[in-house]
């Protein structure tokens, strides 16, 4: 994908009106190995590659996207988006590309696609005998491989042309511990925007033993609670609440809108002093890092609350320009075949000065959420739940029995504002986050905090 | 422009480089799909998008062992390195008795899921079912002010597969949608509801219902009460219950018994859900929305009773482990495009009707719950069984609308949900993904609050 290949396509995209073109290329490159019931079962490997070119004319946008081999085909489809515009406008040109270099924020010491498979499958293979090895009661366990490294091209007829390559790691483990009539899983994976220096025997080991025993820990915990508790999330839980109780609603998408519980707030107290929420695209080699956005702006650290004041919204080029903020490098898209949205990349509380350790003994009846699972938020009114996959009582300050199938419940401005205690460390976890049907790789993080009274869900006796 | 193979001739291609290639077997898929949609926003269209694609998987079988690979570069050169590529996979994994591609012919059957011509129409005829979508909502409730989305797509896509043992077969098919997210707004307050349908057909598709039932989806929310920490029988409208339905497909899962997955292991002729519970899948349902004739591994598709009255009857399986279980194969192996590996699934998965009146069934309790939403469905682990959900409802006092609730949480067990539903409605309804289900009552579930 040359640059004069670039202002071909913008030039045809426009030939028929619009006020402005852009053009997202593609080339992902992905394999994934997965060692299952003992043995390598699956080895799959890919390249896909397209193109979607977008043409806005006055309010409306059209987007044509489809597998592109070669210049004709992407001229082809830069005829397809041109069609879809009105006719009657003004002609715009485009103006000619200049490409230009922006730093990355990864390091990819080792390109795994050098690496011998042999040795990826080694990696499986240690990580389901580290697992098994742990307890009798393990009875399944299921370790996974994906590399992918995606090459993209943005560029548009305001004379954009950016490169990024995004090389993507995942190894996941997800163990299965039987007792009685009792199946309990326990997963753990590792995750980043790094080469396979990530991936170490060390790490892989470490990571199977932790899925290994919260396999194991759960199978053989009490049902959780149901009911209102004073709740430690652990720093080590991971920052799956602050990417639903709060990431989410200050999308700039939903606040155009006016639909988010943050909406015309900026400047307002929408948390506890304690609370300073970032949002940073450039956090060194994490799962949602990467140069440039989906639409070629830089990524950016951005905060969002400072101190409880709601400062800025995670935007794209269209909600920028409308709400008046700075293009803040959260425009992305899942893949060449979807327009990209206003969504997170790392978002983390920022540490605070309390002793995490302090945090727990603060607190006489209540529970400790060790590691937190998937989430999910309805940003209009606020309610917001995630899953809990380890956590344990504390009676008197200390940690007690483990607890299982629990789930926290809440609104994220209320809970945000009831925070009241915010540790000195740091803990990082990573997803895929879903929005408007895409997935996007994205990191949270945040240290120790209290929240005073939230509603646990788990079962009655 | 680089030459444009046809389908067929890019199957053919494949065939012959697997030939070439010197391996023990193979299979080429091949999946075309044209697809679009309108988005609208005050009235007016805001997005058009148009996708075009096409690609192929190829699995090779070499001394039982599996490779897979997949790409979009179908040039004579790009269908060569993907069946390459498939070789070098395969010389990764490990071999498996069980392995096998498939052979029987596959029988002519009509399904009528292909609509001629549904990717030719106009923006703008899409572009007015989602306005109608719209107006139905607004015309519903006059609290319904604004909309989060509001889509109206459609597909159209061919689907070939060849294999080097002897089957080839294709279809076509069709697909169209719409949905939106309705917001009810009244004081300060503001509620979201989401409803989506989809249909094989244009005209089957009914824009009017899809805004009635977001709006109603909405304002039923407006105006919750604090609600304590309680048990409760809950209720579950179709909708509702086609979510905790999809939740235990992967109990079925023939690979998740065969590895020790699935609490559903061993299950076969005994009771696993109440004498009121019957499931089918039924991949052969007419214009049903995940209709095939053959799966991802060319495996005639069938119907089947997973279980009938209570008593489990056999699960979903793939050619492998129809194998390993000594079963025939049920034609389960789904396949979600050409770049994914077939993994074993429903098709049109439905929970039968009942005999009960829905309206009855909570007109005869003092106190229950109806779910409205449920909030995190896909952290359910299937291996546990366990859930624990975020919800709102309306809690019913002999079956009338007391007042909404919001911020709770309801929690158990799948299996402890299948035994605990004694009450099934009459009005099975077919929803997105080919889920269907009539109203459920369930005895008693946790509800976490105040």
């Amino acid at each position: 994908m040359s640059a004069r290949d670039a202002e071909h396509a913008l030039r045809t995209a426009l030939s028929r009106g619009g006020e402005w073109a852009e053009l997202f290329w593609e080339r992902h490159q992905t394999l994934q190995i997965v060692f299952d019931d003992g043995r390598v079962e699956d080895a799959i490997s890919g390249v896909d590659q397209g193109a979607g070119i977008r043409v806005t004319s006055g309010e409306r946008t059209t987007y044509a996207n489809g597998n592109v081999a070669d210049a004709d085909d992407l001229i082809a489809l830069a005829g397809r988006a041109a069609r879809g515009v009105e006719e009657g406008g003004e002609l715009h040109d485009a103006t000619s590309v200049v490409p230009d270099e922006v730093a990355g924020h990864s390091t990819v010491a080792i390109d795994p696609r050098d690496v011998p498979v042999g040795r990826k499958v080694t990696l499986l293979r240690r990580a389901d005998a580290v697992a098994r090895g742990l307890d009798p009661r393990i009875q399944q366990v299921t370790a996974t491989y994906a590399e992918s490294i995606q090459d993209v091209v943005v560029a548009n007829s305001d004379g954009l042309f950016r490169t990024d390559r995004r090389v993507r790691l995942n190894l996941a483990i997800h163990v299965v511990a039987r007792a009685g009539e009792v199946l309990e899983s326990g997963f753990e994976s590792l995750r980043g925007t790094n080469g396979f220096e990530m991936l170490t025997d060390e790490a892989v080991a470490e990571a199977a033993r932790m899925a290994a025993r919260r396999a194991v820990l759960n199978v053989g915990a009490e049902a959780a609670p149901a009911g209102t508790y004073t709740v430690v999330l652990s720093s080590e839980a991971g920052g799956t609440l602050i990417h639903e109780s709060v990431g989410h609603g200050l999308e700039a998408d939903l606040n155009l809108k006016g639909l988010s519980v943050y909406s015309g707030r900026i400047g307002e107290k929408v948390a506890s002093d304690l609370i300073t929420v970032i949002d940073d695209g450039t956090d060194p080699d994490k799962r949602g890092t990467a140069a440039i956005d989906d639409e070629g702006t830089p990524t950016h650290r951005t905060v969002l609350i400072e101190k409880g004041v709601l400062r800025s919204y995670l935007s794209d080029r269209k909600h920028a320009e409308k709400l008046g903020i700075a293009r803040s490098g959260n425009a992305r898209r899942e893949s060449f075949r979807f327009l990209p949205i206003c969504r997170m990349t790392n978002t983390m509380i920022a540490p605070g000065t309390s002793d995490p350790a302090e945090i727990v003994r603060s607190v006489k009846d209540g529970i400790f959420v060790k590691k937190m699972g998937g989430g999910q938020v309805d940003v209009v009114s606020g309610n917001f739940a995630f899953e809990i996959t380890e956590c344990y009582r504390i009676r008197d300050g200390k940690l007690a029995e483990p607890l299982r199938g629990a789930t926290l419940v809440g609104q994220g401005p209320k809970l945000m504002s009831e925070i009241d205690m915010v540790g000195s460390d740091l803990g990082y976890s990573t997803g895929t986050c879903g929005k408007d049907g895409q997935g996007a790789p994205v990191a949270d993080a945040q240290p120790t905090i209290r929240i005073p009274s939230v509603v646990v869900g788990g079962k009655l006796k | 422009m680089s030459e444009r193979m046809s389908n067929e001739a890019v199957v053919e291609r494949g065939l012959d480089a697997l030939g070439a290639s010197g391996v023990g077997a193979g299979e080429v898929f091949l999946k075309e799909a044209r697809s679009g949609s309108v988005e609208i926003k005050d009235g007016a269209v805001e997005n058009v998008i148009a996708r075009g694609e096409r690609g192929i998987g190829v699995r090779i079988l070499d001394a039982q062992r599996l490779g897979f690979a997949h790409s979009s570069d179908l040039s004579e050169e790009g269908i060569v390195a993907c069946v390459e590529q498939a070789k070098r996979m395969s010389g990764v994994t490990e071999p498996d008795a069980d392995l096998g591609l498939a052979t029987r012919p596959l029988d002519d059957v009509d399904l009528d899921i292909f609509q001629r011509g549904l990717e030719d129409r106009a923006v703008g005829e899409f572009a007015d079912v989602a306005l109608a979508v719209e107006a139905a909502a607004r015309q519903a409730d006059p609290r319904v002010t604004h909309f989060r989305k509001t889509t109206a797509s459609h597909a159209v896509a061919s689907t070939i597969i060849a294999t080097t043992t002897g089957v080839r077969a294709t279809y076509r098919e069709s697909y169209t949608g719409a949905m939106t997210s309705a917001i009810a707004t009244e004081g300060g307050e503001r509620q979201i509801g989401y409803h989506g349908e989809a249909a094989r057909r244009f005209g089957e598709l009914d824009p009017a219902r899809i805004g009635r039932r977001a709006a109603e989806r909405a304002t039923d929310k407006l105006g919750p009460k604090p609600f304590k920490t309680q048990k409760l029988p809950i209720v579950l409208d179709p909708w509702m219950a086609m979510d905790l339905l999809r939740a235990i497909a992967p109990l079925f899962s023939a690979d998740n018994v065969l590895k020790g997955r699935s609490l559903f292991a061993g299950k076969v002729g005994q009771r696993v859900a109440n004498e009121k519970v019957t499931i089918v899948d039924d991949a052969r349902r007419p214009q049903g929305l995940r209709s095939a004739p053959f799966d991802g591994e060319g495996v005639a598709t069938t119907t089947r009773t997973l279980v009938e009255a209570g008593v489990l009857r056999g699960y979903l399986t793939s050619l492998k482990t129809a194998r390993k279980m000594k079963v025939e194969p049920t034609g389960n192996a789904r396949r979600g495009g050409y770049g994914s590996p077939s993994r074993i699934g429903p098709s049109n998965y439905f929970m039968a009707a009942g005999t009960d009146d829905a309206a009855a069934l909570t007109n005869a309790l003092d106190r229950a719950l109806a779910i409205t939403s449920l909030l995190n469905l896909h952290t359910i682990d299937p291996v546990s069984g366990e859930f624990s959900l975020g919800a709102t409802g309306n809690y019913l006092e002999r079956g009338a609308r007391a007042f909404p609730v919001q911020g709770i949480t309801v929690a158990g067990n799948l299996t402890h949900l299948l035994n605990a539903i004694v009450g099934v409605g009459t009005d099975l309804v077919f929803g997105p993904g080919g889920l269907g289900s009539p109203t459920l009552l369930i005895s008693e579930l946790s509800i976490g609050g105040a």
